[in-house]
């Protein structure tokens, strides 16, 4: 099933300026999708079009078989949350808990069931010892984490990650795409926007964006190896594919050599 | 030397009104020519408040600090003992948002701010725009556009050049290429390593990038917990020193040189610093 439908969607922030054209994307539900593309390319503003941030100038969105529009907005917003890029541009509340509590004040949920949530997410992304401390006190990752709480409070079966490990350390990156993986696992929708290669492996398709439109939609697999597209669209190919695309060029990789590279590149 | 640490201390007030330790004991040489540093370490280690120490920004709760010859420190800087503008000149730090610091209507007027700021005459500070603009890789179409109109990368080099034009001997970025894509990190790290090498200027980047550190620094500093735990070599700290502790990663080159070296049963020649050295090594073992 689809959870996610784009039907000829496009947008423009001037006229004539087309910033997304024509774009037509079905996301299935339970799937791991990576958008892929250079800066300026329109990623972030399908994003912000999915959550109804913006409204297309021309096409449909349909989400969990609601057509979003003004009328429906506050409906599909239960359906689909956001982690954005900069974790200190997503903090409203005074403690975290109020943070996460933000999201279920918009969806009326009742204070009892409120209260538990809350509890029950924070727990889940490690974060239950901060609910009384002040967001800005934490680390770029401990933010996220609280982010990540306060849409799986809402209960929303589609995540987007908006290059949400892009700022963050190592440390931080590491524990967010566990958070995915497992998210993933549990039947959560995901939607990662990322410049990051290896981060994009671990997804069961990707969408290569190019000033505006779609240049590429095929699995991982077949993304990641497509040099002519990566190249087109500013982006690197994984190293060990690099490597071997190297060797094959030279003519000295033998069949062993081959085998190994392809294989490491591709391991999750 | 142009900028010295000695045993340096900061603590910052917390909103609970605890203070919380940001360096301690910081002693730290860094030459005005030459350098290419990395400074990496976790979220809140301290490395922007080291940073913000090396042009005057901020003063040392104790220990020195020594930068160009003037010492600061807090009963200097109290007395007024010492001039801070010029301090600002030497060394150029570019802040992690520097796009939220263009305010101007043309990009021109945004990179002769600060030149003129610090007293250098117009004719001059446009000289140098025009200048600056090529050496970030923009052409001088760019200085009569507005900076809001221009993408990510271009906003970063836009205000790096604002940086340059000051001409400063020590350039300090916070974070340059989080958040750029490939193609435009690479080329903003390229620009970074042609000024220093043309200009034979020390730069130092902050970064969670280790692939930065090992492809592009000279020396590495680690921060963690507020203490420098590591100033030295980068090939030394990912292959001898344990970096899980310090909660860094091993370089993506690194990484696949140890797998490729255990796996297929190989030996190459010198750690490869970068892709080109990794193909020539690989094809003289593998033939």
């Amino acid at each position: 099933m689809d959870i996610i439908q784009m039907k000829n969607v496009s947008f423009e922030y001037q006229q004539d300026q087309p910033v997304l054209e024509n774009i037509n994307l079905n996301i299935k539900k339970g799937e791991w999708l990576t958008i892929l593309g250079h800066n300026g390319s329109g990623k972030s503003t399908l994003s912000k079009l999915l959550i109804g941030l913006l409204k297309p100038n021309q096409g449909e969105i349909i989400v969990d078989n609601i057509l979003l529009s003004r009328e429906t907005i506050q409906d599909v917003r239960k359906h689909i949350g956001i982690v954005f890029q900069n974790p200190d541009n997503q903090f409203v509340g005074v403690t975290v808990r109020d943070d996460i509590a933000f999201g279920l004040e918009n969806l009326q949920v009742p204070r009892n069931e409120m209260v538990e949530r809350i509890e029950k997410y924070a727990h889940k992304v490690n974060m239950a010892e901060f609910l009384n401390k002040e967001p800005h006190n934490l680390s770029g990752g401990q933010k996220q984490r609280v982010a990540i709480a306060g849409i799986l409070a809402m209960q929303t079966d589609i995540i987007i990650f908006d290059e949400a490990t892009s700022m963050l350390d190592p440390k931080g990156r590491k524990m967010i795409l566990e958070y995915m993986k497992q998210l993933n696992a549990e039947g959560v929708t995901i939607i990662t926007i990322t410049h990051d290669m290896k981060e994009s492996v671990l997804s069961d398709r990707i969408v290569v964006l190019k000033n505006g439109k779609i240049l590429k939609i095929d699995t991982a697999t077949n993304v990641l190896k497509d040099q002519e597209t990566l190249e087109k669209s500013n982006l690197e190919m994984l190293l060990p594919l690099k490597v071997l695309r190297y060797l094959e060029r030279e003519n000295i990789a033998d069949e062993k050599v081959r085998s190994y590279l392809w294989q490491l590149s591709l391991k999750r | 030397m142009a900028i010295k640490f000695k045993k340096v201390d900061f603590k910052y007030q917390g909103n609970d009104n605890k203070a919380y330790l940001a360096l301690s004991n910081i002693t730290l040489n860094i030459k005005a020519e030459g350098e290419f540093i990395t400074l990496i370490g976790e979220t809140g280690s301290g490395k922007t408040t080291l940073v913000q120490h090396m042009n005057a920004l901020l003063t040392p709760l104790s220990g020195d600090v020594e930068i160009f010859g003037v010492k600061i420190n807090r009963e200097n800087v109290k007395k007024k003992r010492v001039k801070l503008n010029p301090i600002r000149q030497q060394v150029g730090l570019v802040f992690q948002f520097p796009e939220y610091q263009l305010f101007e209507e043309t990009i021109l007027k945004d990179i002769i701010f600060g030149p003129k700021n610090f007293g250098v005459d117009e004719k001059t500070a446009i000289e140098r725009a025009k200048n600056v603009i090529k050496v970030v890789g923009l052409d001088e179409s760019y200085l009569s556009r507005s900076p809001f109109n221009l993408s990510g990368g271009e906003k970063k080099r836009v205000s790096i050049a604002g940086i340059l034009a000051m001409e400063p001997d020590i350039l300090i970025l916070d974070e340059p290429t989080s958040g750029l894509d490939p193609l435009g990190r690479n080329a903003l790290l390229d620009v970074f390593y042609n000024i220093h090498t043309k200009l034979n200027k020390t730069i130092i980047i902050i970064t969670h990038d280790m692939n930065t550190v090992y492809e592009y620094a000279k020396r590495v500093l680690v921060m963690r917990d507020s203490y420098l735990v590591y100033d030295g070599d980068p090939i030394e700290l990912f292959t001898k020193k344990n970096i899980e502790n310090w909660n860094l990663d091993v370089p993506d080159l690194l990484h696949l040189i140890n797998q490729i070296e255990t796996d297929l049963n190989l030996k190459l020649p010198k750690k490869p610093r970068n892709e080109t050295e990794l193909f020539t090594q690989l094809k003289a073992v593998l033939k």
